[in-house]
């Protein structure tokens, strides 16, 4: 197995137990709201879909470290640059 | 909110997706329509939900396609650059842009849609011949795939990079301002400026949405315009019919599908465009 298979393998990871995580967290929100309307079960949905916004961020990230350790810094100021959007994005949120 | 509602919602989020499945696209551009006509949901408070849900969508099927290297990575890194700059513009535009303007434009990628369900894809790889240096070749994007019916190695080139740039910012804009992956946009873009093979176009489209929806998702959500009752059951809804729906609907006959789509893709076009013009029927 060649570098590449490696890294499209650790993302392929990533993003599939990140997608079961945030579902099973929202899947919880939504039957403890059900059960008892009382308890947090929004703050638990309002977690999942947080988790769900930062599962491409942090791909991005883990490519970002894997283009750094193969000393490939084109690929590396990319990456670095999708990551620096996303960021500006959320800072036009705030504003 | 009662339990009925989050229920319908996930009911309704899992057939949109289980049915695109079954045809290889994506549910995102059902979501909006449906919360909108449907359950009566403001514009944004839908276009936020179906930007989580097309995130849940594009990570979750992303595993298979990556591990039988049909997704290009370095690829869909550069791409991201414009269609993240694209969201970005649409998070700067979605408060200028009055709603009827993105309901006409919501009708505009509807009619689209139909447009290419009716026309199938073709490959276009073959018969094209691109210059020794060019963006593709410094950038070292040209890639080979495995193709599991043929048995052997597929080596492809990728085309003109500046022009797919172009296109890509353009499919992040509607993307940020529609809540849809965009696929629509983004398949031509990666056939015909591209020059992908289908598989490869597919699984790194794919693969792009997660990140481009994240890039305006993320302003939707500090800004408060992510309504959690809402965009959880859709959310899951979504990606569990993306998961299981397509496996269970196989024996489901595809072109009688395939024309059912275009009809209510149409009607939905249609529907919107009068909202457009301040005329709702349903």
């Amino acid at each position: 197995m060649d570098r590449a298979d490696h890294r499209d393998g650790v993302i392929a990871s990533l993003l599939w137990y990140g997608t079961w995580i945030a579902s099973a967290v929202i899947a919880l929100g939504v039957v403890v709201k059900a059960i008892r309307p009382d308890a947090h079960g929004l703050d638990l949905v309002n977690t999942g879909i947080v988790l769900f916004i930062l599962l491409p961020v942090a791909r991005v990230m883990l490519l970002l470290l894997m283009f750094l350790r193969a000393r490939d810094f084109v690929y590396s100021a990319i990456s670095a640059t999708v990551l620096a959007i996303i960021a500006a994005g959320v800072v036009i949120g705030l504003r | 909110m009662a339990i009925s509602i989050a229920f319908w919602l996930f009911a309704a989020a899992f057939g949109a997706s289980a049915l695109g499945g079954v045809l290889g696209m994506a549910s995102g551009i059902f979501i909006v329509p449906i919360l909108i006509l449907l359950f009566g949901v403001d514009m944004h408070v839908a276009v936020g939900a179906s930007l989580i849900s097309v995130i849940a969508c594009s990570c979750g099927s992303a595993a298979p396609f990556l591990r039988s290297r049909l997704t290009n990575v370095r690829l869909a890194i550069v791409l991201e650059t414009a269609t993240t700059l694209g969201a970005l513009t649409g998070v700067f535009l979605i408060g200028i842009v009055s709603t009827a303007f993105l309901y006409a434009l919501f009708a505009a990628i509807l009619a689209l849609s139909a447009q290419q369900m009716l026309a199938r894809r073709r490959e276009k790889t073959s018969g094209a011949e691109w210059p020794t240096r060019n963006w593709a070749t410094t950038l070292d994007l040209h890639s080979s795939f495995p193709d599991r019916v043929l048995g052997r190695e597929i080596v492809y080139q990728v085309g003109h990079v500046p022009l797919g740039l172009v296109l890509m910012y353009g499919a992040g804009l509607i993307s940020a301002l529609l809540g849809i992956g965009s696929g629509v946009l983004k398949i031509p873009a990666m056939d015909t400026a591209l020059r992908l093979p289908i598989k490869v176009s597919s699984a790194t489209s794919n693969f792009m949405i997660g990140v481009t929806a994240t890039a305006s998702a993320g302003a939707y959500f500090v800004r408060g315009d992510i309504d959690a009752d809402i965009a959880g059951p859709v959310a899951l809804g979504s990606v569990v019919g993306a998961l299981v729906g397509a496996r269970l609907l196989t024996g489901l006959p595809a072109d009688k599908l395939r024309i059912f789509f275009v009809i209510v893709l149409v009607l939905l076009a249609i529907q919107m465009l009068m909202m457009a013009f301040g005329i709702q029927l349903l």
